[in-house]
Parts: C-alpha cells; structure tokens; sequence
C-alpha cells in the first residue's frame, strides 16, 4: 500500500532522511522509532505529500506521489501530533468540510458514529478554543478517519491523550488495520510500538538501522535476543 | 536589570540578522532585497522631494496638518487599538521574565526597550524618505524629532490599551484607579466637542463656497484659540519637525521631550500603581495572549455566528476551502451588521438627498466615497481570508487531495468576494447619498455608468491586488505575518508604507494591460453611447485581468507546491 525508493530529504546540507527503502502491506501496522531528529517526522510528511522529497519514490495506494498527488493523498490520512484545527470551525463543520475535501458521500451517516466513537458526541458544536488539548486531538483523528483512508499516517498519536482515550486509540489504530487499512505511526513509546505494531522501522541520522518484525530484529543480533524492544532500541541506537 | 534585558534584546537582535542574511542564500530572497534595495535607493536619491512651494509653508499648514495627523492616530489607540497586539508578550518571556523575580516596572521597561528596535527602524526610514530640505534640517536633527515622536506615540498607545485592558477587566475598580488619565480623556472629548461646534459653521460656509474657500475655511477652523488648545500637545510633537532651524529644532525639542516624560511616567506609574496590586490578573492576561499566539488564532472573539451557507457534501474539494473562509469571515467579522447599515443608511441618506437636507448627505457620501478610496489600496492588505491567514496551516493545506491551482482559486476568491462586496456596497452607499443631487458634477448618469462598471471591473482588480500579496505570502513567507496578524502601530507605519508603495507598483503593472483595453473598448463604444461605454469596456478589462490571474494562479500554484512549510514556520 505504501513504497518507498531511495527517500532522501536534505535540509540545505543536511540530509534529515537517506537511503530509504521499504514498503508497508495493507492491514500492516509499522511502527517507527528512533531518536529525536531521526528523521521520523520527516518520513512520515514526506509520505503525506507536504514535504517534497530531495531524491525518491513514494507510491500510495498505486499511485505515485510525484505524478499523480491529488490521487495519492486521497487515498491516505496524516494526523500530526500537534492538531491544526480551523479556529472558527466547529467539531460538526469540520468533519463536513473535510469529507468535502475527500468527497465522502454518507457524511451525515459518519458524523455520529465517529464522535461516538472517539467521545465527541457532546462537543458537536464546539469551536477548538473551547475544547481541551486530548479533545483536539480526537477531533484531528476524526477528521482523519471520515474518509475511510487505505492508508494511515500517524505522528506521536496517543500525545495528549486521557488513559481511556489511549486505550481507544489503539483500539482503533488495531480495528483499521483488520480493515486492511496501511498504518504507519511514529512514537517514543514504544510499549505501544511493541503492542500494536506488526513491523518496526528503526531510524538514526535520518538511516534505517532495522527494520522487520521484533523477531527479525533479534534474528540477526543473537545477543539481543530475550529483551524488551527498548533495550533492543538502546542496543540498537548506540545509547 | 536593564543590561540583562538589553542582552537578552541584543543577542536575540543580532541572532535574527544573522538568520535573514542566511536566508539571503536562497536566491528569491537576494534577489528581493536587492530590488529593494534600489528601490528604496531610488525613491530617496532620484525622487527626492523638493522644497515645499512657500506658499503652503507661509500658510503655516504643516505643523497644523501634522498635528491633525497624530491626533487622529492618538484617538485611533482609544477607539480600535487592540490590546492584545501591544501588551503582548511571546511564550518565552512568559515562560522565563512573569516567574523571574522581576516586578512589574521591570517589565515594562523590557517591553518599552524592545519596542524601541522598531522605532529606531522606523525613524531611519521615515527620516530616508523625508527630504532634507522639506522641513529646513538636517537629517539628524529630524531624526531627533520623529525618534521623539514615535516614542511618544508608541507610549501613549501602550498607555492607552493599559486603561482600556484595565477597565475590561476590572471595571469600576480599574476607573477609581484611572480617574487622572479618565478624567484627561473626558476633557479632551468634550474639547473636540467643542472645536466641532465652533468649527461647523466655518467649515459649513466654506464648503458652500466651493473648494478654495472651504480649504481657507480649515485654516480658519485650526487657526481658533479653542483648536489651537485642544491641538497644543500635538502641535508641541510636529514642533521639532517642523522647525526650520536648528535654533528652532532646540526650541521645540523642549516641549516635545516633556511631552515624552510624562508619558513614560504615565506609562510606568499606571501600569505598576495597579498592576503590581494585580500581578495574578496580569499574568492570567499575559497566559491568554499567550495561548491565543500558540493558538495562532485571530486576535478577534469567534463568534457563534451559522455559517453563510451549508456545504453540500457533493461538489468540488476547492468549494469546502471557499466555504471555510466564508465561516471565518462570518465568525470574525460583523458583515451582516455592516450590510444592513450601509442599505438601511443608504435608502435613509437618498431620501434625504432629494430634501432641503441634502447637505448632509452630500457630506456622508463623500466620507464614504473616500472610504471606497482607502478600501481600495488598503483592502488587499486589509482582508486577509485567504492563503495569508491559513499560512501557519500550510502543512494541513498540502495534504489535502486538490490541485495546488484550484486550492489557490479557492483561498483568494473569498478574500475577492469579501472585499468586493464591501468596497461596492460602500460606493453603493455614497451613490445614494448623491442621488437627489441634480446639481452634482459628474452628473447621475456618469454616476450610474461608473458605479455600474464598478461592478464589473473591481472584483477582477482585487483578484489582481489580493494575488499580488498572496503571492507575495507564498514567496516570501518568513517575511509574512501568520494569520490575521500585521505588524501595527506607529512603529510599524514606515515598513508598511513600502511594502504599500512597492504593492500599488506591482498593481499598476498588471492594471496596464486591462486599462489599455478597456480605454480602447470606451473609445470605440463612446461615440454611441456615451459614458455607459464603461460598461463593455468594463468588461473587456475584466477579460484581460482573468487571463492574468489565471496566469498568476498557475504560478501560486507552482510555488505552493515547492515551498516548504517549515519556512511559515509550521514545520520542523
């Protein structure tokens, strides 16, 4: 569902992500990992079409980014970790404009499900300021969902969030991917990565250092085998 | 303490040139300031004002005028100044100055030295574009002058959004404590009552003259012993610009750096005289403003206004971006309220028009037909419904699955719409008043043709205007503004009138084309139909100026693509 080329983005001189190459299947959850300034934020706005690649190909969804974007970014969701919402916009009228954005038919059918489901029944017609920071969150991952994406981007997803709503979060990131949903997430928990992630893409300096299932990772360092993900992580990150 | 502020100014002064000059590497952004640079070196050396004709410097209009001026500009700080623009301060100083064990004067003296970069800036500039010979001085001496000028202004505005932040929040307590700067503002708006009074009558017969006598009628009117009073203060600021000799500038110096004193001690005294009482209000304050900027939201209330219309869920993505601005312009501004005042004001001034009241409304029509005038090169700057105010959301915007041309369309045509309809809706206004007017030239009919061609051709004109600076937004985006955010004030007054000069250059350029047509098509269908010939001409233009904008869509379009957001500073 989602192939990646040789990805390279270079900040002036400084490449942020090199060398990058791999795919994720549909119904595959990837978790990807690393240190801060790994290059994760980058991968995952590269793929969402905002930054362009210095070298590379990216194809989603059979599409390729480069040539055919609007095709490709219909197909997919990002979610950040720092929700962006409209100011003047309510709960409602964002979910409406952005199933515009993604021609979703059935909106009025969608609306109430996905507020029930992610706990934003009661916030219907609020504006942002008016909501809290996990309520914020949970509106950004709605907008992300009501257009049924083959593809999830999700950038530290369960940041703000109430224990109950993590719980939900990954319930949901779990029940799309039996959908036979693409997911890819970043995050520093990696409790959650070891939880919900099918594969794990490790970065440093912007380079894969590993990348399979945490079985394979072991596979090929014997003297890991037996730890948790994060002391491989730690292993593995040179900390 | 004041060295650690001036560090902490200095270093973060000299950390951002050194940023600018970096960004000076990417060529868009050399090649601007090279542009600029010739530019502002022509304007200053090739277009370099000559001496005033003596006989409007014997008229003695300057020093009046200028007074007048700021005048106007120190009401504005009353009426519309936005508090959360001068007292606000960024996440950081929040973050590390409000726990510090620093008091509220020390504050305030962190915030005036700060303010003082941009009215150095400014005074150079103005003292650059000011010629030498205008007011008989030497470039430094009228340096001195508007350094003393701007300061004061910059003060009292601040003083002026600390009384009025105090009163919103406080409420008669915040009156007991203000009652010396209440009681000087009371006294000043029964002054301009009074001058209004004295003054009408003057300016009544005059205007009945025609224009010589109504322009000698102002210099009467400023000229009485109560408008002398009322303007003496501002009168005592233009002193040492208009002074015409270095023995005059001294003179003048005095005043106006008393004027200054006491309003650095009004500014200190009534900040920290309440505020130090208030410290937990103050800082509640400064958190709001603080989590309004992280926010990066309008600086005015959203309202809970419904929308103009429901979005369908079928149609084009590009109508759900329309759409969003539409409800942003709703929610923010008041065009509901403005509408039913200029159509309930304006079928109000046409009957009055055609009475033996008809002065009266001649009197508003022109006021509204100068505001048509501002509306039109302000406008684009003005309303900013559009790519501008979605800068900081430049990420959001480019994950979205629509072409990067049919998003820019979208995002300007509500900004044309609004503008579009405010501009017409005020000229509408003032064709009204002047409805019953037979004996007004132009006559109605040229009136009627105009305001009909209005209707054609300005849309197209702000399409043009507002691509321009979208434009401008796009490539330029770490020298844009996020959102709704300008930088204002007095400080700022010298910036935004070259950006304003080089905007209104770039316009005529694009304008050359249209106009050229559509004076061919008047020319053509004049001989027929006389002034409705700028109609059809109207019209043509109108087609030139779509094929333009469509051309500069494409390019938006292209831009928009290639830029990075982290430049708007979104991005990582």
């Amino acid at each position: 569902m989602i192939e990646i080329e040789g990805l390279e983005k270079l900040y002036g001189d400084l490449p942020a992500v090199q060398g990058l190459s791999f795919a994720v299947r549909a119904g595959e959850v990837l978790g990807l990992v690393g240190p801060n300034g790994a290059g994760k934020t980058t991968t995952l706005r590269a793929i969402a079409g905002i930054i362009i690649p210095s070298r590379g190909r990216i194809t989603v969804a059979g599409h390729d980014l480069a040539s055919d974007p609007v095709a490709a970014k219909a197909a997919l969701a990002f979610i950040p970790d720092e929700p962006h919402l409209f100011e003047y916009l309510t709960v409602e009228e964002h979910l409406r404009f952005v199933a515009r954005l993604y021609g979703v038919g059935d909106v009025d059918a969608q609306i109430p499900g996905l507020l029930g489901e992610l706990e934003l029944a009661e916030k219907r017609a609020a504006l942002p300021e008016e909501l809290s920071r996990g309520m914020k969150q949970k509106l950004a991952i709605a907008c992300g969902l009501i257009h049924r994406p083959r593809v999830l981007l999700l950038d530290e997803p369960l940041t703000g969030l109430d224990p109950v709503g993590i719980r939900r979060m990954k319930a949901t990131i779990v029940s799309r991917a039996a959908e036979g949903v693409a997911v890819m997430l970043s995050s520093h928990l990696l409790h959650l990565v070891e939880e919900i992630c099918t594969r794990v893409l490790v970065l440093r300096h912007g380079r894969v250092v590993a990348f399979g299932t945490v079985a394979d990772i072991v596979g090929g360092r014997p003297e890991l085998a037996g730890q948790s993900l994060e002391e491989i992580f730690l292993a593995l990150v040179g900390e | 303490m004041i060295g650690t502020f001036a560090y902490l100014i200095g270093r973060s002064a000299r950390n951002r040139l050194a940023r600018q000059l970096r960004r000076l590497r990417q060529p868009r952004y050399s090649v601007a300031l090279v542009l600029g640079i010739l530019y502002i070196w022509f304007i200053i050396v090739y277009q370099r004002p000559g001496s005033l004709a003596p006989e409007i410097r014997e008229a003695g209009w300057l020093a009046p005028a200028g007074a007048v001026v700021v005048a106007g500009l120190v009401a504005w700080a009353w009426i519309f100044a936005a508090e959360r623009r001068v007292l606000a301060f960024t996440p950081a100083e929040v973050t590390f100055l409000f726990p510090a064990p620093i008091s509220r004067r020390q504050l305030i003296h962190f915030k005036l030295l700060r303010r003082q970069l941009v009215i150095l800036v400014n005074t150079l500039v103005w003292t650059l574009l000011l010629s030498p010979r205008r007011f008989d001085a030497s470039a430094w001496l009228r340096a001195g002058g508007l350094w003393v000028l701007f300061t004061t202004l910059s003060l009292h505005r601040l003083a002026a959004s600390y009384v009025r932040g105090s009163l919103s929040a406080h409420g008669v307590a915040a009156a007991r404590r203000r009652k010396v700067s209440l009681v000087a503002v009371a006294l000043a708006l029964l002054g301009a009552i009074w001058v209004a009074a004295e003054a009408s009558a003057i300016l009544a017969a005059g205007w009945n003259g025609g224009i010589g006598p109504f322009l000698a009628a102002i210099g009467t009117a400023l000229d009485l012993p109560a408008t002398r009073l009322l303007l003496a203060p501002f009168l005592a600021l233009m002193g040492p610009l208009t002074a015409g000799s270095a023995e005059g500038w001294l003179r003048a110096m005095g005043p106006a750096l008393a004027i200054l004193a006491l309003h650095y001690v009004w500014v200190v005294r009534s900040d920290a005289a309440f505020e130090e009482a208030a410290a937990e209000a103050s800082l509640r304050r400064a958190e709001a403003l603080v989590d309004r900027s992280r926010k990066r939201r309008s600086p005015r209330a959203v309202s809970r206004e419904p929308p103009p219309y429901r979005l369908a869920p079928d149609g084009s993505p590009a109508g759900a971006i329309l759409w969003k601005n539409l409800v942003a312009v709703v929610r923010t501004g008041r065009p509901r309220s403005i509408g039913t005042t200029l159509v309930a004001g304006g079928i109000i001034l046409a009957v009055l028009s055609f009475r033996s009241e008809g002065k009266v409304a001649e009197v508003v029509g022109w006021l509204a037909a100068m505001v048509g005038g501002f509306l039109f090169v302000i406008g684009p700057q003005w309303v900013r419904s559009d790519l501008r105010g979605d800068l900081s959301k430049l990420d959001l915007l480019r994950s979205y699955p629509i072409p990067a041309r049919s998003l820019v369309t979208a995002e300007v045509a509500s900004s044309t719409l609004v503008l579009s309809a405010l501009q017409l809706g005020v000229l509408g206004f003032a064709y009204l008043a002047f409805l019953g007017n037979r004996a007004m030239e132009p006559s109605l009919v040229i009136r009627s043709a105009v305001l009909a061609a209005a209707f054609v051709f300005l849309p197209a004109v702000n399409l043009l205007g507002l691509l321009i600076h979208n434009g401008a937004a796009m490539l330029y985006p770490a020298w844009i503004a996020p959102g709704s955010d300008r930088p204002g004030g007095v400080e700022a007054l010298g910036q935004n009138m070259l950006a304003m000069i080089a905007y209104l250059a770039l316009l005529a350029t694009t304008l050359l084309l249209p106009v050229a047509v559509g004076a061919a098509v008047f020319l053509g269908f004049g001989w027929g139909i006389g002034w409705w010939a700028a109609v059809p001409a109207s019209a043509a233009a109108l087609g030139v100026a779509a094929a333009e904008a469509r051309v500069m869509i494409g390019w938006i379009g292209r831009v928009f693509e290639r830029s990075d957001p982290a430049s708007a500073g979104t991005g990582r």
